[in-house]
C-alpha cells in the first residue's frame, strides 16, 4: 500500500498528469525555437488520442496502436506546415484549422465508424505496462514512492527530454533550428534552408503530441470527444513559463501539473464549488506567469 | 454565396478568396461524397438548404451577429498588434452580465433594462481583457497567454453561477432561471430567431470602422499596430494602447455574448457561446481585420454553420462537418502563395 501521507500522493499524480504537457511542450519547443507559433499543439493532441486508441483496438497490439497513432499526428503535422511554410499562409490561423480540423475529424469518423458521438470504450485493448524496478529502489523514502511505479509512457517522456536538450544545444541540428529563429538570414547564408527546419520543428512537435494523445485514451481505454480539452493551450503556456529551454519546460508543467494534482485532491476534501476547484490550475498557472513576469521586470529594470 | 460583390470590395484580392472557397467548397463535397450514403441529396441540403425557407434563413443571419462582434473584437485587438486569446471566456461572461442584471432588476422598463444589462456585460467583459493588457504594459507579461489562461477559468466560474446561484429549479437543462419578456429583443423575422440585434452588429461594424479609421485614437492605435517603435518616436503614448485594445477587445466580445441570451435565448445556459470566440479570430483574419470585412465575412461562417445543420437534419452526416468545413477556410484564406500575392509574410508571435 501506498503511504497514506497527503504530500506524496500530491506528487505522484503530479507526475503523471505532467506528462502528457511535457511531451507536448518538449515537441512544442522545436517549432518555437524555428520561429513558429504553433498553436495547433492541442489538435495533434487530439488526432494522436483518436488513431492510437483506435488502431491498438484493431491491431490487438499497443505499440502498434501507439506507433500509427503518432503517424497520424505527424500527418496532420506535415498538412499544418506545409500549407503554413510552402503556401505561406498565417501560422495562428493554420495552427486554429488544425485544431479545428482535428475537432471535427475525430468525431465525424467516429460517428461514422462506431454510430456515436460520445464515449467510446475499448476494453480489451491491453494495458500500458509500468515500470517495475528493484525493490531497495522503491523503498527510498519520498523519491522512491514518487518516481516510480508509472506508466511507461512516463519514462519515455523523460528520455525525451533529455535527448531534446542534447539535441537542441549540442547538434548542428539543433543549433541551425535555433539560427532559424533568430535569424533566417543567417541559415540562408549558410546555403540551407530555413523551411526544413521550420518543417521539422512541426514534424517533432507533432511526434510528441501524438504520444502526449496516445498516454491519455491508452490509459483510460476510451475516447472521449475533445479529450485533448486544452491541454495544447496548456503547453503552449508551459513553453513561455519555462523561458523556452528545457529545463524549464520541465519546472512549468511540474508545477501545473502540481496544481491540478491539488485540484483533484480539493474536490474529494474541500467543500468548494466544484467549477472552481476546475478553475484553480488555470489560476495558479496564470499567477505563476505573472509572478514569474514581475520577477524578471525587477531584475531587468535594476 | 449572397453579395458576392460587396465581398470583392472589402477583401484585399477577390480572386484569391473565391480560390480558397471554391477549393474549401470542393474539399467539402469530396467529403460528404465518402461519408454519405445519399449524397447528392446532403450536398443539396448543405448548400442549398439554408435558403429553402425563412426559418434556416432567419437562422442564419441570427447566428452572424454574435460573429460579428467577436470578429470585431479580434480585429481591434489585432489591428493594434495585441492578441487577445480570451474571446471565449469574455462571450460568455457577457451572457453571465446580462442574465445578472436582468434578473436583478425589477421588470419595469424592458429597453432601459437591456441597454443596462448590455453595458454590463461590456464593462465586465472588457475589464477581465483590459487585466492582460496592463499586465503586459506594467510587468511585460505576455497577454495572449494571460487573456487565455484567465478565459479558461472564466468559463468554469460562469459555469459556477449556472449550475450554482442562478439555476433555475423547475428544469432539469444546465441552465438559468429565464428572464423575463420584457427584455426579449423584437423579432424581425419570424418563425426564425433573428431579432433587432441584428441591427446592432451592422451598427457595432460602422462605428468600429469609424472610430478606428477616423478618430485621433483609431489612428493611435493603428500606428502602434503597425509599428510600436515608430509610433513612440512620433511621440505616441504606446503604453496606453496595450491595454485600450483589449479593453476595447473584451468589451465587443461581451456585447456579443450578452446580445445572444438577450436576443436569441432569454436565459444562459452552459456552452451557449462555445467557438464563438475562436470563429470571431477567423472572421477577424478573413476579413484582414477591416471592421467592415467583418459582416460578410460573418456571414460566410454563418452560411457555413447553417449548412451542417440543414445536411445533418436533412442528410446522413454529423454537424461537425462544419468544422470540417471551417478549417478547410481557415487553411486557405491566409495562404499567400494562393493569391499569388508578394508580400513578406506576415508572422504572429
Amino acid at each position: 500500500m501506498r503511504n497514506s501521507q497527503f504530500a506524496i500522493p500530491l506528487v505522484y499524480n503530479a507526475v503523471e498528469i505532467m506528462t502528457p504537457f511535457l511531451l507536448a511542450a518538449i515537441g512544442g519547443l522545436f517549432t518555437e525555437l524555428s520561429g513558429m507559433l504553433n498553436i495547433a499543439l492541442e489538435g495533434l493532441i487530439l488526432t494522436g488520442a483518436f488513431f492510437s486508441v483506435v488502431f491498438a483496438a484493431a491491431t490487438g497490439s499497443l505499440f502498434l496502436g501507439i506507433l500509427l497513432g503518432v503517424l497520424c499526428s505527424m500527418l496532420l503535422a506535415l498538412l499544418f506546415g506545409a500549407i503554413t511554410i510552402y503556401l505561406r499562409a498565417n501560422v495562428f490561423i493554420t495552427g486554429l484549422a488544425t485544431n479545428l480540423f482535428a475537432s471535427g475529424f475525430t468525431i465525424v469518423l467516429a460517428f461514422q465508424m462506431f454510430h456515436t458521438k460520445g464515449n467510446i470504450q475499448f476494453p480489451n485493448i491491453p494495458r500500458l505496462p509500468s515500470l517495475s524496478v528493484p525493490d531497495f529502489l522503491q523503498r527510498i523514502p519520498f523519491v522512491g514512492d514518487i518516481l516510480f511505479g508509472h506508466n511507461i509512457i512516463v519514462y519515455i517522456t523523460w528520455i525525451i527530454v533529455v535527448i531534446a536538450t542534447v539535441v537542441i544545444y549540442r547538434t548542428p541540428f539543433g543549433m541551425r533550428l535555433r539560427g532559424t529563429g533568430m535569424n533566417e538570414q543567417t541559415i540562408v547564408s549558410l546555403g540551407l534552408s530555413p523551411r526544413r527546419y521550420q518543417l521539422s520543428g512541426i514534424l517533432i512537435s507533432g511526434l510528441t503530441c501524438g504520444l502526449a494523445g496516445a498516454m491519455l485514451t491508452i490509459q483510460l481505454a476510451a475516447f472521449v470527444p475533445e479529450i485533448s480539452s486544452g491541454r495544447g493551450w496548456i503547453a503552449l503556456v508551459v513553453i513561455y513559463l519555462g523561458n523556452r529551454t528545457p529545463v524549464g519546460i520541465f519546472i512549468a508543467s511540474f508545477i501545473f501539473g502540481l496544481a491540478s494534482s491539488f485540484s483533484n485532491y480539493a474536490q474529494g476534501a474541500m467543500k468548494v464549488p466544484v467549477d472552481f476547484i476546475l478553475a484553480l490550475p488555470y489560476l495558479i498557472t496564470v499567477v505563476a506567469m505573472i509572478v514569474f513576469a514581475i520577477w524578471r521586470h525587477a531584475r531587468t529594470s535594476k | 454565396m449572397k453579395g458576392k460583390k460587396s465581398l470583392g470590395g472589402f477583401f484585399a484580392s477577390f480572386t484569391g478568396l473565391a480560390l480558397t472557397l471554391i477549393l474549401s467548397f470542393g474539399l467539402v463535397v469530396v467529403l460528404i461524397l465518402f461519408l454519405s450514403k445519399t449524397p447528392g441529396a446532403t450536398i443539396y441540403a448543405f448548400f442549398i438548404g439554408p435558403f429553402t425557407n425563412k426559418y434556416y434563413f432567419g437562422n442564419m443571419l441570427n447566428v452572424a451577429v454574435p460573429l460579428v462582434f467577436t470578429g470585431l473584437g479580434m480585429a481591434v485587438a489585432f489591428k493594434s498588434s495585441v492578441f487577445n486569446l480570451g474571446g471565449e471566456g469574455q462571450t460568455y461572461a457577457g451572457g453571465l452580465a446580462v442574465t445578472v442584471v436582468c434578473l436583478a432588476l425589477p421588470v419595469a422598463n424592458g429597453i432601459l433594462g437591456g441597454l443596462l444589462a448590455i453595458a454590463a456585460a461590456a464593462v465586465l467583459s472588457g475589464t477581465i481583457a483590459g487585466l492582460s493588457g496592463y499586465f503586459k504594459m506594467k510587468w511585460n507579461a505576455d497577454e495572449m497567454i494571460s487573456s487565455f489562461l484567465v478565459s479558461s477559468a472564466l468559463m468554469l466560474i460562469v459555469n459556477y453561477f449556472i449550475t450554482g446561484p442562478l439555476d433555475d429549479p423547475n428544469n432539469n437543462m444546465l441552465a438559468s432561471l429565464p428572464l423575463a419578456k420584457q427584455y426579449g429583443m423584437l423579432g424581425l423575422f419570424p418563425p426564425s430567431k433573428l431579432n433587432i440585434s441584428a441591427f446592432f452588429a451592422i451598427a457595432g461594424a460602422v462605428i468600429v470602422f469609424l472610430f478606428m479609421n477616423r478618430s485621433h485614437v483609431g489612428y493611435e492605435m493603428r500606428m502602434c499596430g503597425l509599428n510600436r517603435e515608430f509610433a513612440r518616436y512620433g511621440g505616441i503614448n504606446v503604453s496606453k494602447y496595450l491595454v485600450l485594445p483589449m479593453i476595447l477587445s473584451g468589451a465587443l466580445h461581451g456585447i456579443g455574448g450578452g446580445l445572444m441570451v438577450l436576443g436569441t435565448y432569454h436565459v444562459l445556459y452552459e456552452g451557449f457561446s462555445f467557438g464563438m470566440g475562436w470563429n470571431g479570430i477567423a472572421v477577424a483574419l478573413i476579413a484582414k481585420n477591416n471592421p467592415l470585412g467583418v459582416l460578410p465575412a460573418a456571414l460566410l461562417f454563418a452560411y457555413l454553420d447553417a449548412g451542417a445543420k440543414s445536411a445533418m437534419l436533412n442528410g446522413d452526416v454529423t454537424f461537425e462537418i462544419a468544422s470540417i468545413a471551417q478549417s478547410f477556410i481557415f487553411y486557405f484564406v491566409t495562404a499567400q502563395a494562393l493569391y499569388g500575392l508578394a508580400h513578406k509574410r506576415r508572422r504572429v508571435a
